[in-house]
């Protein structure tokens, strides 16, 4: 039985559970009963569970106790006996032997140990002597208030409210920030607002607003494509149109433009709905006061042309608002910029700042004008982003059109219209292709082999460009000084061109086009050329500073420099080409690989195709694979469904030996290294940061060989003056 | 017991021996008694008791913040159950308390109209009990850390005072000055004999922790220093101490260079002689006790094995008296030990106080036992009442009536259905 007992608190101790398990304090309450000897070795357990560094368990340990404390005398006497002790270990009395960690549960069995205290005292606070002088003691020494559900000393609760205190003070300096800054934002924020409230107003006119009228909207145009088809199809529409209509009818037309949806369909819906459900009168009476001007006769053909029964019923239109998309146009990308831009001034700016008042407010406790007034701006901001969100604007590709000089400059020579929008350019091009020199204000590279009507025009041009030579901020000009310095190589290499035929012609400038562009060099400058002083280096014999000989010149040819002034590097790295395939190996979760590796993955091997499952398409591949499958599999024998205790359990069953003895050894050790499964592991909360650099610097290897290098260092400096005897002595 | 009476009834014992044996008896069932109670008054710890030797009635506290308390124990109200009243107080608004902890108060030996205080503010006061006045106060250099009036003394009237400074001071009460210094004394005998090198080594080198007039001669002072020196004087004789305790017995310091012996390996600061004057118990912060013979300064070697002292001041322990063996009751942190003086034998541990004990004192009429605390309490540890014998049934559902509810079971009805 006290092997029972004592396994049975060590089960409740170490379950980490805030509620002890009935089932088994009952036992142990049982065997408690059943003699004295029992309660005091639960005691001693107990006692000894109290000691352990570990709150939960002290926890556990402190609720059994306090269920024995109310049932037996003995016990009550043997834990007053040691009540101090009793106290330093459930509510730390000892301020040098604090709770354990956790914290939480540490807070939680200090407040539950205070109060039990309280109530035993009421109790059996005059029976038992030390009960009420450790009753006493909390109070009065440790200052423990009784009352305070927190059961905080006072040490505690003055540092906690000093803390309060300090953040109050924070808090409001940040709250009389915010205040200022309000005030100095709030007509920015005003201004926004109203700036996009107009802009709605223009892109899409309030449902509800009937005052607006249809002239002061700009239509969109694939609207108004629509309407005009269902005006066609549908008579009332035309009727709408019409001034004779009432004005109610007259502004659902904008409305329903703007509404960019299926349009025919919904109209006929709106036909269709009041002709279903006729209204009750209120509402009918409402309508009709709308169209006071109309006369019987008017009435009359107007229910005929409209095809209706009566007019006595009401227009329930469901404008949704949902399908609401505007479009952006020449007419009002202004407005839609203008909205974008307060848009994104509201979202980046208005509305985190707004908030953070508002925040900032609440936590500084201030409860008046201000508050509301933050409330109210950032209610006013969100339902301007909530109409933006609904307006659905889409925007129109933002990219400007920029007219592209076209490719075909040939065919444009031959066009009489010569200026056309050109993007401005900036800065110097040495070389401008043919077709682009028109644009730089420059003749075309004379071809002798145009036609007359050509030349004519060539000619204004020339004198065009003579104008322009003169005129030195022009980019002619300077080509031309350019072209004055540097021997001309158009000029050299164009006479030869022009004897060639067409079709050669033009492979050369097929090829010239698919050429690499280098820069200019020496290699260049005498390309084809002997260069004479290559790599020739004056060298003088006499190397003294003031005395020469007469003939001094030798030359020397040095082959570098030679080379060098002859030769040029360039490199043909290829061109990057992007790998296209993936890995595709089956993975665990059974996906495919996604690694996209050139040659090799480095999970799975070298990539090989495969099909849609991830299975090698070449025999061997598949072959190679299942094997090596196979041979993972033989190192790898402990599959996860054969856990160890499981496995013992279905021996234990069926009396059969399944091999679980081989995994024992494995399995005990698993258990050794967590005793106490439910119980917080302690050490895992200590992972931090701290404690892993701690690990690192503290470890014994590392603090072995630091201490190794430093006595080097001092043996060192031993050697050095071993000579000296006060050195020589320590 | 019968069988002691009947002796002592017909003659064959001493009267001595059943005194003796019930006393013992007694001091060994003493235990933390829920009837006795002693009132709170402090609101901080305790640093010192004392019980007039005269009746045994009245006690004296002194209490951390200054405050001196009297009660008085004895128990007229005939019930079991009686809390210890204050009869009166020092108390911080009195003009004349001590301004900082006091640390010894003392009765007057031979009368309860005086007592005297000692406290850290460097001051011992003399008071009247009857008005609580000072009757007169001593100003001293150093805090004051104890003082002792000789409870035998009848040719003088000196009370020894251990300080900061090294010097043991003497305060007589008939002149009212203070001007007995024995460090003085020795300078100044030494000087007519031209050895001032003396004086260096028979002077404690720092503070006086404990002082004890020997309660068999007169004029026989005991002095504990934090130098780790305890020392023997004759106040009659000026040429320096009697001698100086040494824990090996001269056997090792002999060998050493330094000739000085030492009583302890730490601060000795507890000191007490036996009630027969005999021998003299120490208490030293390297956590050992020694018991001394005090004729001859010899270790009498006991062992005590370890008694934890981690106080800095001075450590009030008291002994037993009349009982055959001898009890020492000594401060072991929030408990007190209980030691049989020669043969060092723990008999028991007082469980009770939740703070450091710095003090405690024996009542040794009645067997009684107070210890104050640095909890603020002051605990009364009676003698165990002797149980009932049941020699009748019928006696048996009487007592169940007495016994109070709490002591009962409370086992829940529900378990006994399991």
């Amino acid at each position: 039985m006290d092997q029972r007992l004592a396994q049975l608190v060590e089960e409740l101790t170490t379950a980490g559970e805030p509620q002890l398990e009935p089932g088994r304090m009952k036992e142990l309450k049982k065997i408690c009963r059943s003699s004295e000897e029992h309660l005091s070795h639960a005691y001693h357990l107990l006692l000894t569970r109290l000691h352990e560094e570990h709150a939960e368990m002290r926890f556990s340990a402190f609720q059994i106790v306090q269920e024995l404390f109310s049932r037996s005398h003995l016990f009550r006497t043997l834990l007053v006996s040691n009540f101090q002790e009793f106290l330093e270990l459930t509510v730390g009395t000892d301020h040098e032997q604090p709770l354990p960690p956790p914290r939480e549960v540490a807070q939680k069995l200090r407040k539950a140990a205070i109060a039990a205290v309280q109530g035993w005292h009421e109790k059996y606070g005059e029976a038992y002597k030390k009960l009420s002088l450790g009753y006493h003691y909390l109070k009065q020494n440790k200052k423990v208030d009784f009352q305070d559900v927190h059961a905080r000393t006072v040490a505690e609760r003055k540092r906690e409210e000093e803390k309060q205190k300090r953040l109050d003070n924070v808090y409001k300096e940040k709250a009389k920030r915010a205040e200022k800054e309000m005030a100095e934002m709030s007509q920015e924020v005003a201004g926004t607002l109203t700036e996009m409230e107009n802009c709605f107003r223009l892109l899409l006119p309030d449902p509800f607003d009937f005052t607006v009228n249809s002239t002061g909207l700009e239509p969109n145009e694939q609207t108004s494509a629509d309407e005009d088809r269902s005006a066609s199809s549908l008579p009332t529409y035309v009727g709408c149109v019409d001034d004779e209509q009432p004005c109610c009818s007259k502004d659902i037309l904008p409305i329903s433009q703007c509404v960019r949806t299926d349009q025919n369909e919904e109209l006929a819906d709106k036909q269709k709905k009041p002709e279903q459900d006729l209204l009750d009168g209120d509402t009918c009476s409402e309508v009709e006061s709308g169209v006071p001007v109309l006369g019987d006769d008017d009435y009359e053909t107007f229910v005929r042309n409209h095809g209706l029964i009566s007019h006595k019923y009401a227009l329930d239109l469901e404008l949704s608002t949902a399908d609401i998309k505007v479009h952006e146009n020449e007419d009002n990308t202004a407005v839609i910029n203008s909205v974008a831009d307060a848009h994104k001034l509201v979202r980046n700016k208005f509305l985190p700042s707004v908030q953070s008042w508002i925040q900032l407010f609440t936590r500084a406790g201030i409860n008046d004008d201000r508050l509301r007034c933050a409330i109210d701006l950032k209610n006013r901001l969100e339902a301007a982003l909530r109409k933006y969100k609904e307006m659905n604007i889409s925007f129109k590709e933002r990219k400007r059109k920029v007219m592209k000089a076209s490719d075909d400059g040939d065919d444009d020579d031959d066009d009489e219209d010569d200026f056309v929008e050109v993007p401005e350019k900036e800065g110097y091009e040495p070389h401008i292709p043919d077709h682009l020199r028109k644009e730089y204000g420059l003749e075309n590279c004379p071809k002798k082999d145009e036609s007359v009507k050509k030349d004519s025009c060539s000619l204004t041009k020339t004198k065009q460009k003579n104008e322009d030579e003169l005129d030195p901020t022009c980019a002619a000009a300077t080509l031309k000084l350019i072209r004055d310095k540097l021997p001309n190589e158009s000029a050299t290499t164009e006479p030869a061109a022009l004897e060639e035929p067409d079709s050669k012609r033009r492979k050369l400038e097929e090829e010239r086009a698919k050429a690499p562009l280098m820069p200019f060099g020496l290699d260049l400058h005498y390309w084809g050329q002997d260069q004479p002083s290559a790599g020739k280096i004056l060298k003088f014999t006499s190397e003294h500073r003031f005395w020469a000989p007469s003939e001094v010149e030798e030359e020397v040819e040095n082959k570098e420099i030679t080379e060098m002034l002859k030769t040029r590097y360039i490199t043909f790295a290829g061109k990057f080409e992007p790998v296209k395939h993936k890995c595709r190996a089956p993975m665990p979760d059974g996906s495919l690989c996604e690694r996209q590796d050139r040659i090799k993955c480095p999970f799975h091997g070298k990539i090989i195709p495969r099909d849609e499952c991830g299975v090698p398409i070449n025999a061997e591949d598949r072959a190679r694979e299942e094997k090596m499958r196979f041979e993972k599999q033989a190192t790898q024998p402990e599959t996860e469904w054969r856990d160890p205790e499981f496995m013992r359990e279905v021996e234990a069953a069926t009396g059969v030996d399944l091999g679980s003895s081989k995994t024992n050894g494995k399995g005990g050790k698993k258990k050794g290294k967590k005793k106490y499964p439910n119980l917080t592991d302690l050490k895992q909360q200590a992972n931090t940061a701290r404690s892993r650099l701690e690990k690192i610097v503290f470890n014994k290897g590392a603090v072995k060989r630091v201490v190794k290098a430093m006595n080097q260092m001092d043996q060192r400096k031993h050697e050095k003056f071993a000579n000296q005897f006060n050195y020589a002595l320590n | 017991m019968l069988g002691f009476i009947s002796a002592r009834q017909a003659g064959l014992d001493d009267p001595l021996r059943l005194r003796r044996a019930e006393s013992t008896r007694r001091v060994l069932s003493l235990e933390l008694n829920k009837d006795r109670d002693v009132e709170r008054i402090h609101g901080s710890g305790i640093n010192t008791l004392d019980i007039e030797p005269v009746e045994g009635r009245y006690m004296l506290s002194g209490g951390s913040d200054g405050v001196i308390v009297l009660y008085d124990l004895e128990n007229l109200s005939r019930k079991p159950n009686y809390t210890c009243k204050a009869l009166c107080s020092v108390g911080r608004s009195h003009p004349d308390a001590h301004k900082f902890s006091v640390e010894t108060v003392q009765w007057y030996p031979h009368d309860t109209g005086m007592f005297t205080s000692s406290s850290f503010d460097k001051t011992l006061k003399i008071w009247d009990t009857n008005t609580l006045q000072p009757a007169d106060v001593f100003q001293f250099e150093g805090t004051v850390y104890s003082h002792h009036m000789s409870p035998v003394a009848t040719k003088h009237c000196l009370i020894a005072v251990g300080t900061k400074s090294p010097k043991v001071q003497l305060c007589d009460l008939k002149s009212g000055s203070c001007s007995h210094i024995l460090q003085v004394y020795c300078l100044e005998m030494n000087m007519t004999y031209g050895q001032i090198m003396e004086r260096q080594l028979i002077c404690h080198r720092q503070e006086v922790l404990a002082v004890s007039w020997s309660p068999r001669h007169e004029y026989v002072l005991a002095t504990a220093s934090a130098d780790s020196k305890v020392k023997l004087w004759d106040v009659r004789r000026a040429s320096g101490c009697l001698t100086t305790l040494d824990q090996h017995n001269g056997e090792k310091s002999k060998a050493s260079s330094e000739a000085v012996n030492t009583a302890h390996n730490g601060r000795v600061n507890g000191l007490c002689y036996t009630s027969d004057g005999l021998h003299l118990l120490t208490v030293g912060t390297d956590d050992r006790m020694r018991l001394w013979n005090s004729s001859t300064g010899e270790n009498t070697l006991v062992n005590y094995g370890k008694v934890s002292n981690e106080s800095r001041k001075g450590l009030k322990f008291s002994v037993s008296c009349g009982c055959s063996p001898e009890f020492a009751f000594v401060p072991y942190k929030s408990t007190i030990a209980v030691y049989t003086i020669f043969s060092g034998e723990l008999i028991t541990m007082l469980r009770g106080h939740y703070n450091t004990v710095d003090c405690c004192v024996f009542q040794p009429n009645f067997q009684e036992l107070y210890s104050g605390s640095r909890d603020c309490n002051i605990l009364a540890w009676i003698p165990a009442l002797r149980e009932p014998v049941l020699d009748d049934v019928s006696e048996k559902p009487l007592r169940r009536q007495h016994i109070n509810p709490a002591y009962e079971d409370a086992w829940s009805s529900s378990d006994d259905e399991d």
